[in-house]
């Protein structure tokens, strides 16, 4: 058991003569047992982070390596990894049995009578052993899914790979799976990387999420972390949701202007600001106070444009200035109506600030609990 | 009450509802079905004929019972025995090597990434639309230059081809020196499949997953046992297309057959070349000729036959 360690890893792509970089630079150490989940939108290259790590795809620049061993320049075969494919991947002219066989006798010396052993402890494991001798075919998408999951375990290998795993199940069966696939990796205390676009399954189910925008690497932190201290601007509108609300302000001395309204800071905060001439605004749609007096400060005259109702909460749609929208949550019970005016609060304390061109964080909200990095303790 | 309405009532149809399109469709689906199968049906008639029945009467009217005889057949058979099992030693080899290079050849083709794939695969595609007939000079020169009998020599002495039969004890598949022809003539036909058979693997490899390629990989197979376990099993169905389409190239070949297996070689003859002994010399023996070609034509049928619906699915590109 060992560390995996991505160090300063590139991945660039020939087209047409032109160099397209995938991966750009990035590093980060996944720590023996720990459940790493890699999030980001479609195309920035968190696929192809983990496909250098399974080895089927050639890493460009820098090492990954397993404990001491690098593994980059290893045939996927001699890695000791074991990979969940979003499509499953079975072969469909074997049995559930052959399927979770097949990597055993290719790639152990084990005895014909100690594979079907193991075989069978895992299939009742995840609940499949009725199912045994069935193909591919004749099984449901979840059942499929824990036969992937099942051939990936009894190879009891260093690190699990997984490749949105979850995303062709129903969504019933996704959350469901989710907590099952939590609790197996929990008690197998395998290293795992998952990877996903979907931030619910990031910030559920990982040890430790990474976000990945355009190949690079944004910020690896606790669920928690990322949502409350999140590094950069993108990092901020991709987890949570809805999304946190930007505002682009002019910083003028102690206050930002914007479009639609201005907005007085503290001494704490407008020191955060200095030297940048603009900047974004942000605050959480649930941070956001619907309240109906005008008179408290940050607060601002607002008309509902759109409720969504979600059960327990509901999703405002409010306008400011016209048309500027931004999003806040209340409470299921509370009666909002679309075209009601009501004053929305933006509380200081809530707000994050950033540079409106790095997008680097200026400033993030205060917290009371400052004790983020075990998600655990604050659940 | 017409006449028309008491037949109507009587044959229990509505006669009003018969559309005379549809009367018209039908009738002309039965005379393109009669059109297509005449010859067949006149060339089974004659070949149940006797010689003096067929001078009398039209081809495809059946034989009267006097004029019936199952003789024809029995020349046949007698002519074209050994020149079926020639065929038949012929055109299973080639067919099966020419099906299983041709999927190596698609495999690597296909499921693996090189430098100049593209060339590879465009030159086995020009290799389809060589005619047979730009080769023939060639390959008669080629096979008069290399002397396979001797350079099996050492390996197969193929002068007496022999096998061990229980029962029957040794049997004696070949004992002329012109069976080596035979050898040329299946590397020739394999050769000339591979392109054609690489280009149909290759359309139903490229539909194979590839995250299931890559699992295999990641669960430590190698390519070759990729192909072995994974590959293979699941190109059955188009193992059945090739082997259907290509058994039915080399069984009917006939100029191949002429270019290579050298004139008046008696024992080595396939079918298609010893057909001809059945014409009869100066009288021409109609019955007998038909009977040949259905004798001539049943292993096709055969191969349809056993072959079918896997051909239906590797047709329909179903894994």
């Amino acid at each position: 058991m060992a560390d995996l360690t991505l160090d300063h890893v590139s991945k660039f792509f020939d087209d047409g003569g032109s160099k397209v970089v995938a991966v750009d630079d990035a590093s980060v150490t996944i720590e023996d047992g720990e459940f790493l989940v890699l999030v980001g939108p479609s195309g920035c290259g968190k696929s192809t982070t983990l496909r250098m790590i399974a080895g089927l795809e050639t890493v460009s620049e820098g090492e990954i390596r397993l404990g001491d061993d690098r593994m980059d320049n290893r045939p996927p075969r001699d890695r000791d990894i074991a990979m969940v494919f979003q499509s499953y991947a079975l072969y469909p002219h074997m049995t559930v049995r052959g399927n979770m066989r097949f990597g055993l006798e290719e790639s152990t010396e084990m005895a014909d009578a100690d594979i079907d052993e193991l075989v069978e402890e895992t299939s009742s494991m995840l609940g499949i052993a009725d199912l045994l001798d069935r193909k591919p075919g004749e099984l449901s998408g979840g059942q499929q899914q824990r036969v992937a999951l099942g051939r990936a375990i009894v190879r009891d290998p260093e690190v699990f790979l997984m490749d949105e795993p979850l995303s062709n199940l129903d969504a019933k069966l996704r959350s469901q799976m989710r907590t099952e696939l939590q609790r197996l990796q929990e008690d197998l205390g395998v290293t795992t990387v998952y990877v996903t676009h979907d931030q619910t399954e990031a910030m559920t189910m990982g040890d430790r999420i990474a976000i990945l925008n355009d190949g690079e690497l944004q910020q690896v932190a606790t669920p928690l972390e990322a949502y409350h201290r999140p590094a950069n601007r993108f990092v901020a509108g991709f987890i949570g949701e809805p999304s946190m609300n930007f505002f682009e302000m002019d910083v003028q001395g102690d206050e930002l202007v914007g479009d639609a309204f201005s907005y007085d800071l503290s001494a704490k905060s407008a020191e955060a600001v200095e030297g940048s001439e603009r900047v974004t605004l942000g605050i959480r749609p649930e941070d956001v106070e619907v309240i109906g007096d005008a008179a408290a400060d940050h607060a601002y005259e607002t008309t509902v444009d759109v409720v969504e109702p979600m059960g327990n909460e509901n999703a405002v749609y409010l306008e400011l200035g016209g048309e500027r929208r931004f999003v806040a949550t209340v409470g299921g019970m509370r009666r909002v109506e679309a075209g009601e005016s009501v004053v929305a609060r933006i509380p200081e304390d809530a707000v994050h600030l950033f540079d409106a061109t790095t997008g680097e964080t200026l400033q993030n909200r205060s917290l009371e609990s400052a004790d983020l990095d075990a998600p655990e303790a604050n659940l | 009450m017409s006449v028309r309405d008491d037949l109507a009532e009587r044959v229990g149809v509505d006669l009003e509802a018969i559309d005379p399109l549809r009367v018209a469709l039908y009738a002309t689906l039965v005379g393109l079905v009669a059109f297509y199968l005449s010859p067949l049906e006149s060339g089974l008639m004659t070949a149940l004929k006797t010689e003096a029945e067929f001078a009398t009467s039209p081809p495809f009217v059946p034989p009267t019972v006097e004029g019936f005889t199952l003789e024809p057949f029995g020349v046949a058979l007698n002519t074209l025995s050994s020149a079926i099992l020639n065929s038949i030693m012929l055109a299973v080899p080639a067919t099966v090597l020419s099906a299983l290079f041709g999927s190596f050849a698609a495999y690597g083709l296909t499921n693996f990434e090189w430098r100049g794939q593209l060339g590879v695969v465009a030159l086995f595609i020009a290799g389809i639309f060589i005619p047979y007939q730009a080769v023939l000079i060639p390959l008669s020169r080629l096979w008069a230059i290399v002397d396979t009998q001797e350079l099996l020599a050492p390996v197969l002495d193929i002068t007496v081809f022999s096998a061990q039969v229980p029962v029957l004890g040794t049997v004696e598949l070949a004992t002329h020196p012109h069976y080596a022809s035979i050898i040329n003539l299946i590397i020739t036909h394999t050769a000339y499949g591979i392109p054609i058979t690489t280009l149909l693997f290759r359309g139903y490899y490229k539909k194979l997953s590839t995250e299931m390629l890559e699992a295999a990989r990641l669960d430590g197979a190698s390519a070759f046992t990729i192909y072995r376990r994974i590959v293979l099993p699941l190109s059955m169905p188009m193992f059945a297309v090739t082997l259907i389409y290509q058994f039915t190239q080399v069984w009917n070949d006939l100029l191949f057959a002429l270019i290579i297996i050298p004139s008046g070689s008696g024992p080595a003859a396939v079918a298609t070349i010893a057909l001809n002994e059945l014409t009869g010399g100066i009288i021409q023996t109609f019955n007998t000729q038909m009977a040949g070609a259905f004798v001539a034509a049943l292993p096709t049928l055969l191969v349809y036959v056993l072959f079918g619906d896997k051909f239906a699915k590797g047709v329909a590109g179903n894994t």
